[in-house]
């Protein structure tokens, strides 16, 4: 093993395919920061160009820009609060917060450095697990993998935030979403009426885009202003390493999440870095700062995203099952070479494994160094005003988001799950539990309708994994019981504000509340095994969001419960609030504006016309200025998607 | 651009250059003006980009397909064009061949390249398919080939015992009408008992299940077969049966070349049954699908009406990787060595075995009906 390890590395110090790996690495950072766009999209790019090389050389670009895209995309989560690719949503959600108080540097560092730890301990237990992965990953069937995605919901318990009934409706709902499209039971397709885009389901690329991405945009330029007034670059990089020192375990703990995650087939990188910061807040003793900017989440995520894509390659190299489709085309380019993954491949190819290990571990700690060495200019972006920015990454947002299908009905779905985002975070409903609910709907319920064909009767929750899953998942629930009963001698504390009555908190539920009455209804023409998520989901769903409009038509839970108060005074003034929800819905406004233009003139018009107007008469930039910043803003949007990305547009 | 390239030092060596420079240009306009024998004018595609539309998501069968294609229709294909790979994933490759159907000029520039589960719905019936594979020029079209293998846990060792297996015969199946189908008439054909679970991702997750022992009755493509099976047989923990077998130019079952030893459906059915099955409409219904999702399984069209220089290109580039030395040596592992056939060679045996007759379809819906609860 060592001589195979020592052999690997003189071929992967071979200058010709490191210059390489730091070109697939360029190509990775470059589409992680462009939101939407993520691993995928970084391997097609090196694809033309790596069929002339040979495998080793190959396998090194690929690798250097997959392993890359999820430390890169923290810039984006970070500085503007649009998910720079799905999977790093939590690192929006934790990260943002801390730059708009002036903390970017702070976050940022103690992002890289946690991605940078994640993808060495990644590269690391790719060495370690090669002996004993298989029978591992073998030992995890179906009830187990169920399980673990039970488990994995219920990690959302912890996101709640401080109302939460609305958190376990947001879950619920996120599980609702899950199930639009493809039944994996029987072939029904739910909730698509009709259109042909929806038949294989929401993308999670979407739903992030939407919910976190859109939604901020939204939030931000209704403020008005730029991100943060405060820039804290000198020390901030100090503290952040500082962070990371302090919660190394996290770390540690997010890193291996993630790899496990990555390993087990089917979950996603989304669902892995969801379920890091999931467990970083179910283990936290305080949790009152989550979801306001809280290191901790971030840390956890950060770590879990990058180890997750080394998970990734246990089953695509040892079992030739690719948990993602960045892993199957890597796998498609083995193909070429007459490398055939699967059980012989540690065999026949060991040199090629550790090559691809070292290249993890390398490009992991090149990237993070780029991203240090980008991030002081790119922070100081914050300082301007937000609607300079604004223009330009609302429609790499599109663009990405039609990348998904190349349908129209993808970009209005977007705006729509905006829209919906918006709502929710302008009225205190946690977005976080809906994210995880939606990742983990399909998987769960797939390997539920797999064990219950699969296995006879209920056998199969004696098994070890399911016996242990279990305990993890019942144990917070009666430990919370039991403190409960303890603690009921004390007098509860006293209402913090005096009841007041709000409108649109009450809109946002019934909404809720529509939609999963509706989904009542429709799933009552779905057979039996395609209706029974959906059931299992509204009907508690609708009940807890009746409850939750009772309450607030009652004044009760009234309490400011978005996050903007916490750190913006002038954001609980009603007249305030009015004031931004005019300019929120006149953003959105100018953006579905476009997104209609876009079917009548094409993306190239559309686009300029939009973002000329908007920096004319939002921005209220100079017209010679505005002319020259679009012509230069969206034509490297065009050189790029034409020349680089190999984009399709609208 | 020869004179772009000059840098700062020595002069005389700039001049040098230059004169250099003046004289290729010369020289390369001369050859643009004076166009050389027997090549009265410049190959269709010279110069023009061609867009390979896929109807699945980057990294699936179909789209290593076409990517391995694309690079060398790239090199033979007179003109050189660029070809670049469009993906249009959704509704099991519905929307996207409707997409094509409905939107594809016949200019020769966007190629389908369409597969088994683009073929199935459309030999369904499906009410959502628009297109229609009569209406397309075929350029190319290669298959795969499929073998059946069980646990030792069954008992069974050869084709004799496939009736009488020890423990019930459970199937890891993604849903009844993917390429699985295949294989589910394959068990109809043979009159074996086999219970379906359906609800799979792929087939890789499935041999994983095998792996694990949840299910003990699998079939796997050729290039799985050989390096994940085979293992698994060597070790005594899988046991092959029969193949599904390739169909020829005639119609007809024969051996697959992936797996010479191994007995056909066709076969199987004579040691099982003592008789041929060919006059049986559920064998019919087996061929159809069979044809569909493996022999003919990965077939690239352009619409009716494209030029005929455009076609002639295409089919030729097909003739000329096939003698390119590295296309041979990547084939054997990418194709798993099945071979590919020009489109007009194979057009119209693809499109009858397209073409079922109206008892046949009626036969599958009414078994995805009765056996699967799938309503078409």
């Amino acid at each position: 093993m060592a001589e195979a390890i020592a052999a690997a590395a003189a071929i992967f110090l071979d200058p010709v395919r490191l210059g390489l790996m730091m070109l697939g690495i360029c190509a990775g950072i470059l589409v992680g920061i462009l939101p939407g766009l993520g691993g995928i999209v970084a391997v097609s790019i090196m694809l033309p160009f790596i069929y002339k090389l040979d495998a080793m050389a190959a396998l090194a670009t690929m690798t250097g820009a997959v392993a890359v895209v999820h430390t890169s995309d923290t810039i984006t989560s970070v500085l503007l609060g649009a998910p720079g690719s799905a999977s790093s949503t939590p690192s929006a959600l934790e990260g943002h917060p801390l730059a708009r108080r002036g903390q970017a540097a702070r976050a940022l560092s103690a992002a890289y450095l946690a991605s940078l730890i994640g993808g060495i301990i990644g590269a690391i237990g790719l060495t370690l697990s090669i002996p004993i992965a298989r029978p591992l990953v073998l030992t995890f069937g179906s009830p187990e993998l169920f399980m673990l995605c039970a488990l994995g919901v219920s990690f959302a318990g912890g996101l709640l935030g401080k109302a939460p009934l609305k958190g376990i409706a947001a879950g619920l709902f996120g599980l609702l979403l899950g199930t639009v499209g493809p039944t994996p039971a029987v072939a029904e397709l739910r909730f698509t009426f009709g259109q042909m885009f929806l038949a294989d389901g929401f993308n999670v690329v979407i739903v992030a885009l939407g919910l976190f991405g859109i939604a901020e945009m939204i939030s931000i330029l209704s403020r008005g202003g730029g991100i943060s007034q405060r820039i804290d670059l000198g020390t901030g990089w100090a503290e952040g390493v500082r962070d990371v020192i302090r919660h190394r375990w996290l770390v540690v703990r997010g890193s291996l999440v993630g790899m496990w995650v990555g390993i087990l087939p089917a979950l996603g990188a989304t669902a892995g870095s969801m379920m890091a910061y999931g467990q970083a807040v179910a283990t936290a003793k305080d949790k009152e700062n989550f979801g306001k900017g809280d290191i901790r989440g971030l840390i956890a995520a950060e770590a879990s995203n990058n180890s997750v894509m080394a998970g990734d390659l246990i089953p695509t190299l040892l079992f030739s099952v690719p948990g993602s489709a960045t892993a199957a085309l890597m796998v498609g380019a083995l193909l070429r070479y007459g490398i055939l993954p699967g059980p012989r491949f540690v065999t026949d190819h060991l040199d090629l494994m550790y090559v691809i290990v070292w290249s993890f571990a390398f490009s992991s700690a090149v990237g993070a160094g780029l991203c240090f060495l980008l991030s002081p200019s790119l922070a100081r972006l914050t300082r301007l005003p937000f609607s300079y920015i604004a223009p330009p990454v609302l429609l790499t947002m599109l663009l990405g988001a039609y990348q998904v299908s190349n349908a129209m009905g993808e970009i209005w779905l977007l705006l729509l799950l905006g829209l919906f985002g918006w709502g929710m975070k302008q009225t205190g409903w946690p977005r976080a539990p809906l994210l995880i609910g939606y990742v983990l709907a399909l998987p769960m319920e797939r390997y539920f309708w797999l064990t219950l064909n699969l296995y006879e009767g209920y056998t199969w929750l004696l098994r070890p994994w399911v016996v242990v899953f279990g305990v993890l998942l019942v144990a917070p629930f009666a430990w919370g019981f039991l403190r409960r009963r303890r603690d009921r001698a004390v007098p509860a504390t006293s209402q913090t504000s005096a009841p007041q009555r709000r409108r649109l908190p009450t809109l946002v539920g019934v909404l809720f509340a529509v939609l999963f009455a509706g989904a009542v209804v429709e799933a009552n023409r779905y057979q039996p095994a395609a209706r029974l998520l959906p059931w299992a989901v509204a009907i508690p769903g609708l009940l807890v969001v009746l409850a939750q409009v009772f309450q607030e038509s009652r004044g009760r839970a009234t309490e400011a419960d978005d996050d903007e108060a916490d750190e913006d005074p002038a954001a609980t003034d009603p007249l305030e609030r009015k004031r931004r929800a005019g300019r929120a819905i006149a953003h959105l406004g100018g953006i579905v504006a476009c997104a209609a233009l876009i079917s009548v003139l094409g993306f190239r018009a559309a686009t300029a016309l939009y973002m000329l107007a908007a920096l004319l008469v939002v921005a209220r930039m100079a017209p010679v200025k505005a002319v020259l910043y679009t012509a230069v803003a969206i034509g490297s949007l065009w050189f790029l998607g034409d020349n680089v990305l190999g984009l399709k547009w609208p | 651009m020869g004179l772009s390239l000059i840098g700062p030092p020595a002069a005389a060596s700039t001049r040098k250059q230059a004169v250099l420079g003046v004289t290729l240009i010369l020289m390369l306009s001369t050859l643009a003006v004076i166009p050389p024998e027997g090549q009265a004018q410049p190959p269709f595609y010279a110069g023009k980009t061609i867009e390979l539309l896929v109807t699945f998501a980057p990294g699936g069968g179909t789209d290593l397909d076409a990517r391995f294609f694309a690079s060398f229709f790239e090199k033979h294909t007179p003109g050189n064009p660029r070809v670049v790979v469009r993906n249009m994933a959704g509704g099991g490759g519905v929307t996207g061949a409707n997409w094509y159907w409905n939107n594809a000029k016949n200019d020769g520039l966007m190629i389908i390249a369409a597969s088994g589960s683009n073929k199935i719905p459309f030999i369904l019936g499906v009410p959502q398919v628009q297109y229609d594979f009569r209406k397309w020029k075929l350029i190319k079209v290669n298959g795969v080939g499929g073998a059946v293998y069980v646990s030792p846990r069954t008992g069974i060792r050869k084709v004799e015992d496939l009736l009488k297996p020890q423990e019930r015969l459970v199937y890891g199946s993604i849903s009844p009408t993917s390429v699985d189908l295949t294989t589910l008439l394959a068990y109809e054909v043979l009159g074996m008992d086999v219970k379906a679970v359906f609800g799979f991702e792929g087939r890789g997750p499935v041999r994983l299940a095998f792996e694990r022992g949840e299910i003990s009755i699998d079939h796997q493509t050729t290039p799985a077969f050989s390096s994940q099976v085979g293992p698994m047989v060597r070790e005594g923990k899988a046991v092959p049966i029969f193949s599904l077998g390739q169909l020829n130019e005639r119609g007809q079952i024969v051996r697959d070349p992936g797996f010479p030893d191994l007995p056909t459906v066709y076969e199987a059915f004579q040691i099982l049954h003592k008789n041929k099955p060919d006059g049986y409409i559920r064998y019919k219904a087996f061929r159809s699908i069979l044809s569909a999702g493996f022999s003919f399984q990965k077939t690239f069209w352009v619409p009716e009406g494209t030029p005929e220089d455009a076609i002639r290109a295409l089919r030729e580039a097909v003739d000329r990787m096939q003698r390119d030395p590295a296309f041979q040596q990547q084939a054997k592992v990418v194709l798993e060595g099945y071979p590919v056939t020009r489109g007009d060679l194979a057009e119209a045996t693809v499109l009858r075995s397209l073409n079922i007759t109206l008892d046949v379809r009626q036969y599958i819906l009414n078994l995805l009906r009765t056996k699967f609860n799938v309503v078409i």
